[in-house]
C-alpha cells in the first residue's frame, strides 16, 4: 500500500476510481456540514458571530461544487453502502458534561467541523508528480487550504472563554469525533489501497 | 517504532546506542520532528554515546492533542522518556522551542541530568519575541504550515545554504509539511499563551550548561541567551560563527560535535563554565576560543565593554 493518491497516468492525473471515492467522501463530510450550518443560520444576522454561519455555509456549500465539477468520476458500486455509512456518522452527537443545553448543540457541530477541517488533509495524499494543471489536483489543495482558514471559527470557540468551565468535557467530545472521522477517512483511503498516516 | 503513553496520548521516541552508555536526550524545535537529529545520532553514536530523540505531543508521528497542549505535558513526556534510559549520565539538548522545555526540565528535574545545552533558546518573551512569534501564528493561521515555513526558512538560515536550494524548495519543505498539521502547530504555538517567564528560577540549575546561540540569530539573540548565560551559575555561552537560528540544520557536525565534547568534558571532570563567553570554530575538532577580551559579544560592531 502507498501512502499517496496513484499511481499517476501519464499526464500526472489520479485514477478516476480513486477521484470518484475520495470526492465521495469530501462531499458526504462538508456537505453534512453545509446542512447543518444551514439549519442554525437565520434569515436575519442580529449578532457580528452569526457572520461566521454565513460565511461557514458557503464555503462548505463551495466545496461540495466544486469537487461535483471537478471530480472524473466513474460507477462505483461500493459507494452507496459506504456513504450510508458516513452520513450516520455526521449526525449530531450528545456532548456529555455540558450544562447548558442550548450551547451543547453548537458545539456537537463545533467538534464535528473541527474533526473534518483539521483531520482530513486531502492533499497531503497527492504525490509530488501530481499535475498542478489537473482540476481534481487543484481542487484537493485548495480544500485543505480553505479548511486549514474554516478551522479558525471553531478554534476560536472550542477555546473561548464560555466554554473553559467545560474544557474538560469539550475536548474530549473533540477527541472522540477526531478519531470517528480519522476512522472512516482511514477506512476509505485503505479501500482504494492508500495506507494513511495515523 | 516504539510509543511511549502519556494519559490517552502516544508519543514516539527513538533510542539508539549501547545501554550503558552516557546518553544524549535531544529535544526538537516547533515545526521539527524526530528524523532531522539522524547526522545527530549517527555523529554521537560514533563518539559512543546513547542518543534518544522524540517527536514532541503535536509533532510528527506522536500524537496531536485535538485543542490544547500544556508546556507541562512537554517536561512530563521527558521525565518519562528520560525514565527509560536508566541510571547512567543523561545529557539534555534542546533547540528553540525544544530548548525552554529543556530548560524547564533541568529547572524541576535537574538532579537527573549531567549536563544540559539549550541552543537557539530563551528563557522569556522579550517584546520583539513576542510580536515575531504572534506574526508567525497569524501567518500559520492565514497560509498554513507551507507559509509559516516559507517565513522561517530565510529567517532562521543562511544565504549560503538556502542559495543552492532555491530551485528546490518545496522539496526541502515538504516533508515538515506532510507531518505537521496546522491545528496542532497552532496549539503548539498557543501553548506560549500563558507563558512564564524562566529567569528567576535559572539561578536553581547547578547543572554544567552550555549555551549555544548563532552568531546572526535574530529570531532569538544575542542578549536572550546573555540572559541564561548570567543566570547559571555553571555555564558558558558558546557562540556559533556565521550561524542563525536553525543552526543544527546548516552545522550539524559542527554542532555534534561541540555537544560530545561537552559531554566528554563533563564526565572527565574538565568543565569549568565560568560563565565564560566562548567562540566555537569553523569546523568540527577546531579549537573553541575566548571571545576577544575588552569587547562586547552583545554588540555586532567590535565595541570596547564598559567598565565595571
Amino acid at each position: 500500500m502507498s501512502g499517496f493518491l496513484g499511481p499517476l497516468d501519464a499526464d500526472g492525473r489520479v485514477p478516476p476510481q480513486q477521484q470518484t471515492r475520495v470526492a465521495a467522501f469530501l462531499i458526504s463530510a462538508h456537505g453534512a456540514l453545509a446542512r447543518q450550518y444551514a439549519l442554525v443560520l437565520p434569515l436575519r444576522i442580529e449578532a457580528a458571530w452569526q457572520t461566521e454561519l454565513n460565511a461557514q455555509f458557503y464555503r462548505e456549500s463551495e466545496i461540495v461544487s466544486l469537487l461535483q465539477r471537478a471530480t472524473a468520476w466513474v460507477p462505483d458500486l461500493a459507494l452507496g453502502y459506504m456513504a450510508a455509512s458516513w452520513e450516520a456518522a455526521w449526525f449530531a452527537a450528545p456532548v456529555e458534561g455540558i450544562a447548558d443545553t442550548a450551547r451543547a448543540p453548537a458545539v456537537g457541530l463545533a467538534t464535528l467541523a473541527h474533526a473534518v477541517h483539521a483531520g482530513i488533509r486531502p492533499a497531503a495524499l497527492l504525490p509530488t508528480e501530481a499535475s498542478a494543471a489537473d482540476p481534481f489536483v487543484m481542487a484537493l489543495r485548495r480544500i485543505e487550504f480553505e479548511s486549514s482558514r474554516l478551522l479558525q471559527a471553531q478554534i476560536l470557540f472550542l477555546k473561548g472563554p464560555d466554554l473553559v468551565p467545560s474544557r474538560n468535557a469539550v475536548s474530549a467530545a473533540l477527541e472522540k469525533r477526531h478519531a470517528e472521522v480519522r476512522k472512516l477517512w482511514r477506512e476509505m483511503l485503505a479501500s482504494i489501497g492508500i495506507d494513511a498516516r495515523e | 517504532m516504539p510509543f511511549l503513553n502519556h494519559g490517552s496520548y502516544r508519543v514516539r521516541y527513538e533510542l539508539d546506542g549501547p545501554a550503558d552508555a552516557p546518553a544524549y536526550v535531544l529535544v526538537n524545535g516547533l515545526t521539527q520532528y524526530s528524523e532531522l537529529w539522524a547526522a545527530y545520532r549517527d555523529a554521537l553514536l560514533a563518539r559512543n554515546f546513547r542518543v534518544a530523540t522524540f517527536d514532541l505531543l503535536g509533532q510528527g508521528v506522536s500524537d496531536k492533542p485535538a485543542l490544547f497542549i500544556n508546556q507541562d505535558d512537554h517536561v512530563a513526556v521527558l521525565h518519562r522518556l528520560i525514565g527509560e534510559l536508566g541510571e547512567g549520565p543523561v545529557f539534555l539538548s534542546g533547540i528553540s522551542f525544544g530548548g525552554l522545555i529543556a530548560l524547564r526540565y533541568a529547572i524541576e528535574h535537574g538532579q537527573r541530568l549531567s549536563g544540559l545545552v539549550p541552543m537557539s533558546c530563551f528563557a522569556e518573551l522579550s517584546p520583539q519575541l513576542m510580536l515575531i512569534g504572534n506574526a508567525l501564528r497569524t501567518g500559520l493561521i492565514l497560509g498554513g504550515t507551507g507559509y509559516l515555513q516559507d517565513l522561517l526558512l530565510p529567517m532562521n538560515l543562511s544565504d549560503k545554504w538556502l542559495k543552492p536550494l532555491l530551485d528546490k524548495l518545496d522539496s526541502v519543505k515538504r516533508q515538515g509539511w506532510l507531518v505537521n498539521d496546522v491545528y496542532a502547530l497552532q496549539n503548539l504555538m498557543e501553548s506560549f499563551l500563558d507563558f512564564q517567564p524562566l529567569t528567576a528560577r535559572l539561578s536553581s540549575i547547578s547543572l554544567p550548561t552550555m549555551i549555544l546561540n548563532g552568531e546572526f540569530d535574530f529570531l532569538t539573540p544575542r542578549a536572550l541567551h546573555e540572559t541564561l548565560r548570567v543566570e547559571i551559575p555553571n555555564s558558558a555561552l558558546v557562540i556559533i560563527p556565521e550561524a542563525y537560528h536553525a543552526f543544527t540544520l546548516e552545522k550539524g557536525a559542527l554542532t555534534a560535535d561541540l555537544l560530545a565534547r561537552f559531554a566528554e568534558d563533563v564526565l572527565a571532570g574538565r568543565w569549568q563554565g565560568n560563565k565564560a563567553v566562548l567562540v566555537a570554530p569553523d569546523e568540527p575538532g577546531g579549537e573553541i576560543t575566548p571571545f576577544p577580551a575588552g569587547y562586547d559579544h552583545l554588540r555586532a560592531i567590535p565595541v570596547r565593554r564598559a567598565g565595571p
